[in-house]
């Protein structure tokens, strides 16, 4: 008694395999608990399902006190949609009456021809196929709760229509209450196998109990015993995946190139894809934005067809929650070169600085400056979207804003670079007293930065992100200064050979073939 | 060569003034760029929102290309049409963005603009329906001549872009 172990684990399991699904086989042992057969454990055979493919098992009706060793135990090993009849359809398929579809007068003609040959082979176990009516009427009768009256619903009725389109619905079940299924075996296209309940292998044995007037125990292992595949098979199979794969990388490679632009040595791209966005907060309608990026004077340069200033269009604002909006979405696109050339700056590279100016002409032609601002372009790769403050200059008196309001006209910078650090200065205190300036709204900038180097090449295996630029650019620097301490190895090491070569023999240690 | 997957979706606009929208979306891409697999242009279904303002699409993107260098990034653009009971289609914005630059998941917001007539043609719009528009599609995705333009803002195109990069570490580039 202690060495049985029931399972009572009866959930599916789910495999996958790309074999085809007729090398699938499946053995079932099954077996009644006598007192006699419970102390000597039999591993039991496996069965197999195939789609929707239910064996069941029916006990004889004739019940008797005393029953042959064989009736007590049987094995069978199933392929995939292997028909094995029971009891009842032998009985129900030799009657010809009985039959109504091709498919009954098939299974009569092999019935007969069985019988011929000396009965089936097998007695309590038996399968429904794919094609039986049993697996479409029993789909649709199929209780889930211990209701008492468990009616199927509208959907259960649509699925089961959809499955049982090609047959007609008549068909008597048999004794229904005498068969247990053993095990439900569902293959899909995709090679996917559902095995409900799952192989025992490891597991106990599961256990039918019957009901009726002999309450009987029945025990049944399923394991899976397909044939492995030949190894040249398998061989062979993977032979022709990789060919297969390979000939498509080839073709999508030779469609690619093997090319890319590249940069200068010792130089920095940086590739700037932008849009000015859109403005918002402003005072008056009808705006614009002029903007222009700069390069600082030292280490930059960019390509001389380059565009480094841009006006949008003219755009009527709408009201966005507080705020007035005008959209622009204007692209830009701009590409600059930083070369470090000089090693023995220690200072950080100056970076290109965007400004821009918003201004308003309306309908009556009048042209206002609504606020200048700039923003540093960012250092970092990637998408950001800078929102650029903006002021605008005022003067004192109410004249000045009265002419502002009627025809237009206010003060303007002259040099835009004001709004930052101007061109001209060079002192080291930059001093704005007296500027007076009112607080405008912002534009909203979104730039896409991408950086190129030779330099991030070579140490793209080490990558440190949270150094700086220029301590990578700084990597082209050392290994041209290894390169060089190598190089005076190099010249050293010869120079040593020649004057050894030019010593007298015995004053040189009989060792010194070793030196190469 | 490198090469870029853009995979994304269309998801919906909000913002505008007219309900029913659909969308006419393009992508443009410079002379060293091979689209490899992919449509690079295409046009949503009608939608009206029933709740709120916003019109969903969910209008797949899914590219491939593979270029030579780093000119010529491709930007989308799109053109947002409504489409009222009687069939007829008006312009409700123009609008474009870059397909961004680093690897990964981005949201984009891409505003809209429409071009605005002469006071007549704006009342008539009103009324009638109808409207100016552009000559030349490529205005949307080039500034060269944008400030001839007097337009009006429209509502907002949203977007949700994932990026896959592959390559162009192999040729220095940080993205």
């Amino acid at each position: 008694m202690a060495e049985t172990v029931w399972s009572t684990d009866t959930g599916e399991a789910v495999y996958r395999s790309r074999d085809p699904v007729r090398n699938l086989r499946l053995r079932v042992h099954l077996q009644r608990i006598t007192s006699s057969n419970f102390l000597h454990y039999q591993p039991a055979a496996e069965l197999w399902k195939d789609l929707i493919d239910l064996a069941t098992f029916r006990p004889q009706p004739t019940a008797s006190g005393h029953r042959p060793e064989e009736d007590e135990e049987e094995e069978i090993v199933i392929g995939w949609q292997e028909k094995l009849f029971s009891q009842f359809e032998v009985d129900l398929y030799q009657n010809e009456a009985a039959c109504q579809s091709p498919l009954d007068y098939q299974y009569r003609q092999e019935i007969l021809k069985l019988e011929n040959s000396g009965g089936k082979k097998n007695r309590r176990i038996f399968t429904y196929t794919d094609s039986d009516r049993y697996t479409n009427l029993e789909e649709h009768c199929q209780r889930m709760t211990t209701a008492a009256s468990e009616v199927p619903s509208f959907l259960v009725e649509r699925m089961a229509n959809v499955r049982r389109r090609r047959q007609d619905r008549r068909g008597m079940l048999g004794y229904k209450k005498y068969e247990h299924v053993l095990c439900t075996l569902k293959v899909d296209s995709n090679g996917v196998i559902t095995v409900k309940p799952d192989f025992t292998g490891l597991k106990g044995p599961y256990r039918i109990e019957t009901e009726g007037e002999k309450q009987e125990l029945w025990k049944y292992t399923i394991d899976n015993v397909s044939p492995l595949a030949q190894p040249e098979e398998e061989e062979r199979e993977r032979r022709v995946f990789k060919d297969l794969y390979g000939r498509h990388k080839e073709y999508l490679s030779s469609l690619i190139g093997t090319d890319f632009e590249m940069t200068v040595p010792g130089a920095l791209r940086l590739f700037v894809n932008g849009e000015v966005v859109s403005a918002q907060g402003y005072e008056y309608d009808n705006l614009y934005v002029h903007f222009f990026v700069e390069l600082p004077t030292t280490h930059w340069s960019s390509p001389a067809f380059q565009q480094l200033s841009g006006v949008t269009q003219t755009c009527t604002t709408k009201s966005l929650g507080m705020d007035k909006v005008a959209h622009f979405s204007y692209p830009f696109t701009f590409e600059a070169f930083f070369l470090h050339e000089d090693e023995s700056s220690d200072a950080l590279p100056e970076w290109p600085v965007l400004y821009c100016e918003v201004l308003s002409l309306d309908f009556w032609q009048r042209y206002r400056v609504e606020g200048y601002g700039a923003v540093v372009l960012p250092a970092t790769p990637g998408s950001h979207t800078l929102t650029v403050s903006t002021w605008r200059p005022v003067e004192l008196g109410m004249v000045a804003e009265l002419r502002r309001f009627f025809i237009g006209g206010s003060l303007e910078l002259e040099d835009l670079s004001y709004v930052r650090i101007p061109g001209s200065f060079k002192g080291e205190h930059l001093s704005r007293f007296g500027l007076r300036t009112e607080t405008t709204g912002t534009v909203t900038f979104r730039l896409h930065c991408l950086q190129q180097s030779r330099a991030f090449m070579e140490s793209s295996s080490l990558r440190k992100r949270m150094r700086s630029v220029l301590d990578r650019l700084e990597g082209f620097s050392q290994q041209s200064s290894i390169h060089n301490v190598l190089e005076a190895f190099r010249r050293a090491r010869r120079r040593m050979q020649e004057a050894r070569e030019s010593l007298p023999q015995d004053l040189v240690s009989p060792s010194g073939t070793l030196v190469s | 060569m490198a090469e870029v997957h853009v995979i994304g979706q269309i998801v919906g606009a909000s913002g505008f003034s007219e309900s029913s929208l659909f969308c006419k979306w393009g992508i443009h891409t410079g002379a060293a760029w091979k689209l490899l697999s992919g449509v690079r242009e295409g046009q949503t279904q009608v939608d009206t929102p029933q709740i709120g303002d916003m019109a969903y699409w969910s209008h797949p993107i899914d590219l491939h290309f593979a270029t030579k260098g780093l000119q010529g990034w491709p930007r989308l653009h799109f053109q947002v049409w409504s489409q009222d009971s009687f069939g007829r289609c008006q312009l409700a914005g123009y609008g474009f963005c870059h397909v961004p630059s680093s690897p990964g998941t981005h949201q984009l917001a891409c505003p809209t603009w429409r071009p605005l007539g002469s006071w007549r043609e704006q009342l008539a719009r009103a009324f009638v329906g109808g409207g100016p528009q552009l000559l030349h599609g490529d205005t949307i995705y080039s500034g060269a001549d944008r400030y001839r333009l007097h337009t009006a803002a429209g509502g907002t195109v949203h977007l949700e872009i994932s990026l896959l990069l592959r390559n162009f570490d192999r040729y220095g580039v940080e993205c």
